[in-house]
């Protein structure tokens, strides 16, 4: 067995113990058995890693059985470990292992949590599946089965009615992209003949000049994966379901929701932006699209109140910064953004999800407050995500945040609008991040006096590993210090050149990408830099002293001045209800009509017509079969005399 | 010498009789020895044919067919006892549990 097959077996393994073999009533044992699956699985993810990014000059093909074979179309159960994969292998098992942990004291008061902990493997296992996958194929099922155990998650307390639909929500939202995935996979294998990415990969990469129909149908293959990352990882306009999959565990929301599946999308992106690169037109939409919800994902999060909310709606947002990151050509820098955002967002739920813990299930910030008193730990490295996330210079958020920006700022012609919706977003981030932070730990307590007498500090299972996050998300973020900072300090961006085999550009798309290699004055990305930072101080600022004396003072003046856009922005701009309208009512309308009119008198009318056709003929055909031996016999006597006359005519 | 169609005439005689035996007989003893009489009506053409034939198949035939009615009386009878025992008549226009 090598690393691969142990780095994939071990969840899997676990999720079977746990959900088919143990289905054990004792907690210790269900979440022993999936701690230790996810942390075999990230060792050997560590040793594979190690493996082949030192022996094998950082590619590695593992090919383990094959699986279609039909003429042409070749697809085989094997795995690509490159640079890429084993970065997202890592974040996957590392942080995953993480929330493990952390979910045994979360879940600790709930009755069926090997149901749980089986679900959580099953996930890690087909998210690995996803990113190590080598053809489209593998990476569908892997695209399917998070999809499946996302739906599992969210609607795991399915007893109450808003969690089931949520559940189905994400599912059916989520399947839409879907849709888009298997029609690229068949224009590619239309288009190329195969399906695996090294073979076309080597394909554009050597071919010089492309012809038109070509042209198209990679744009035609790229616009389509953008529908399923859409989906994925919850873009405009598809983004509708992550937010209501907050109805979920926290811990499912902090590994799924935050730190791994949503970024499928990235990832896929990434490991086809060979593709992404020959398709300018639709790296321009990526990127427009990207900055549009990073944009407007954060202005829905300043006044949401559920705690859990507005982490999902910033995560929205975050998202956004790496799909635009990818649209215009910095690959490396939204993956980049895609790590330093696994581990603060990760931190940042599971300290929400302790806060939620403590307050006995309450999520409403407005009945929170001065919980810094109560909750000392959660507070600390609560606060280090809070400055992580809103890109406090230093911290991580800081430099895969300001280096997107830049990206972002050197694309040509919409460069600056992009850049400038970006920074307004980092703005509002910071607004609400800090509103978050101040409503939830600053302040009076504003709870019930009987929430308010039990509150206290989370057991050592949930703040360790929220502490060893805690520390990623201050420190990840100098794996990749951009050059122009670590000039001056004499820290090399280790991240771009360990990306660098993955990201490679086609000769045909060269001439479309010059900028990126074109020379930017330094002082330009200091002036950037310093801009958005400036922001971000003020967002931060401001976010902190409305809302210090509470949901009173200066916000309930300003709720009061800007009542209808608080009204709009309160209610998510009303998509959802866009949506019921335009789709759903329709669809159920159409549904109605098909059952009532269609089914029950067209179908049934026919299909139960046959049948009474049929009784009817039957009861007349049947008179002839009296039972009467000797009347059979008569028949039998004649039918031969017939036969007789007929021979000796 | 008595001509071979007399012989003829006779077995188709027997044979009508059996067969209208069994159609039209209202009990199921006398629609077994009606079976009997067309067996019988057989075997007598067989052998006439065998005479005038100088040929010993139709004589041989005649055996076969004398055990094959014995078999046949014997399951016959049987039957008749199940049937009476079950229905407590042998009267076929009562035994018509096959009706469709």
């Amino acid at each position: 067995m090598n690393w691969l097959e142990m780095t994939l077996c071990f969840p899997l393994l676990g999720a079977i113990l746990n959900g088919l073999i143990l289905r054990s009533e004792s907690k210790t044992l269900a979440q022993i058995v999936s701690v230790t699956a996810c942390f075999l699985a990230f060792f050997s993810a560590l040793f594979l890693s190690y493996d082949v990014l030192t022996h094998h000059e950082g590619l590695k093909v593992y090919h383990l059985a094959s699986w279609i074979e039909a003429g042409s179309l070749s697809v085989p159960f094997s795995f690509l470990i490159d640079p890429l994969s084993s970065l997202m292998l890592l974040i996957i098992t590392g942080i995953g292992s993480l929330i493990h942990i952390y979910a045994g004291g979360y879940m600790s008061h709930e009755k069926t949590t090997y149901r749980f902990f089986a679900y959580l493997n099953l996930f890690v296992f087909m998210m690995l599946l996803l990113v190590t996958g080598e053809n489209f194929l593998i990476m569908f099922i892997g695209w399917e089965g998070v999809g499946l155990c996302s739906y599992l998650l969210i609607s795991y307390w399915f007893e109450e009615d808003k969690n089931a639909k949520a559940g189905m929500k994400a599912f059916l939202v989520n399947r839409i992209g879907d849709i888009g995935f298997l029609f690229a996979v068949f224009l590619t294998f239309k288009q190329f003949g195969t399906l695996s990415f090294l073979d076309l990969k080597n394909i554009l990469l050597n071919s010089h000049t492309l012809t038109q129909e070509m042209q198209n149908s990679i744009a035609l293959i790229c616009l389509l994966m953008l529908v399923a990352a859409c989906g994925k990882s919850a873009q405009l306009p598809l983004y509708v379901w992550l937010p209501d999959a907050m109805a979920g565990p926290t811990p499912v929301s902090a590994l799924i929701h935050a730190a791994t599946m949503v970024t499928a999308g990235v990832y896929m992106m990434t490991r086809l932006s060979f593709f992404y690169f020959l398709a300018p037109q639709i790296m321009t939409v990526v990127a427009v699209l990207g900055c549009l919800t990073a944009f407007f994902a954060a202005t829905i999060a300043l006044v949401q109140n559920d705690i859990k909310k507005v982490l999902a709606y910033s995560t929205v947002s975050q998202l956004g910064y790496m799909v635009m990151g990818c649209g215009v050509g910095g690959f490396g820098a939204g993956v980049f953004h895609l790590l330093t955002h696994a581990c603060f967002k990760a931190l940042l739920f599971l300290g929400a999800g302790s806060v939620i813990f403590a307050m006995h299930h309450k999520q409403d910030m407005m009945e929170m407050g001065g919980l810094k008193k109560y909750l000392p730990k959660t507070h600390a490295v609560f606060l280090l995500g809070v400055l992580a996330i809103i890109g406090v210079p230093g911290f991580s958020g800081f430099f895969s945040k300001d280096e997107i920006l830049w990206k972002a700022f050197n694309y040509p012609v919409i460069g600056p609008y992009l850049w400038a919706f970006g920074t307004l977003t980092a703005g509002c981030t910071a607004f609400y991040m800090l509103r978050l932070y101040t409503l939830t730990f600053c302040g009076e307590n504003r709870s019930d006096h009987h929430t308010k007498k039990h509150i206290e500090e989370t057991p050592v299972i949930m703040w360790g590993p929220l502490a060893v996050l805690a520390f990623l998300s201050v420190f990840i973020g100098f794996v990749g210090v951009p050059a122009v900072i670590g000039d001056l300090v004499g820290i090399p961006n280790f991240f771009e050149h360990y990306l660098e085999p993955v990201i490679k550009m086609p000769h045909a798309a060269e001439e479309n990408w010059h900028f990126l290699r074109d020379h930017h004055s330094h002082a330009l990305e200091w002036t950037l830099m310093g801009t958005s930072t400036s922001f971000v101080l003020l967002g931060a600022l401001l976010g902190f002293n409305f809302y210090k004396r509470g949901p009173k003072g200066i916000s309930l003046i300003l709720k009061k001045k800007f009542s209808r856009t608080h009204k709009f922005l309160t209610n998510k701009y009303y998509v959802d209800e866009f949506y019921e309208n335009i789709f759903v009512t329709p669809l159920q309308e159409m549904s109605q009509f098909l059952w009532k009119i269609f089914d029950l008198i067209f179908i049934n009318g026919f299909i139960n017509g046959v049948g009474r056709g049929l009784m009817i003929s039957s009861a007349l055909s049947s008179w002839k079969n009296s039972g009467g031996l000797q009347t059979y016999a008569v028949f039998f006597v004649l039918g031969c005399l017939v036969f007789l006359g007929f021979f000796l005519k | 010498m008595v001509p071979i169609e007399h012989y003829f005439i006779l077995a188709l005689i027997m044979f009508t009789c059996g067969t209208l035996g069994v159609l039209f007989r209202r009990n199921l003893l006398f629609m077994l020895m009606s079976i009997e009489l067309m067996l019988n009506a057989v075997n007598l053409v067989f052998v006439t044919a065998s005479s005038f034939l100088g040929d010993l198949d139709g004589q041989i035939m005649v055996f076969f067919v004398i055990t094959l009615a014995a078999c046949e009386a014997g399951i016959g009878l049987a039957m008749v006892i199940a049937i009476y025992r079950r229905y407590g008549t042998i009267n076929p226009d009562f035994l018509k549990v096959l009706r469709g």
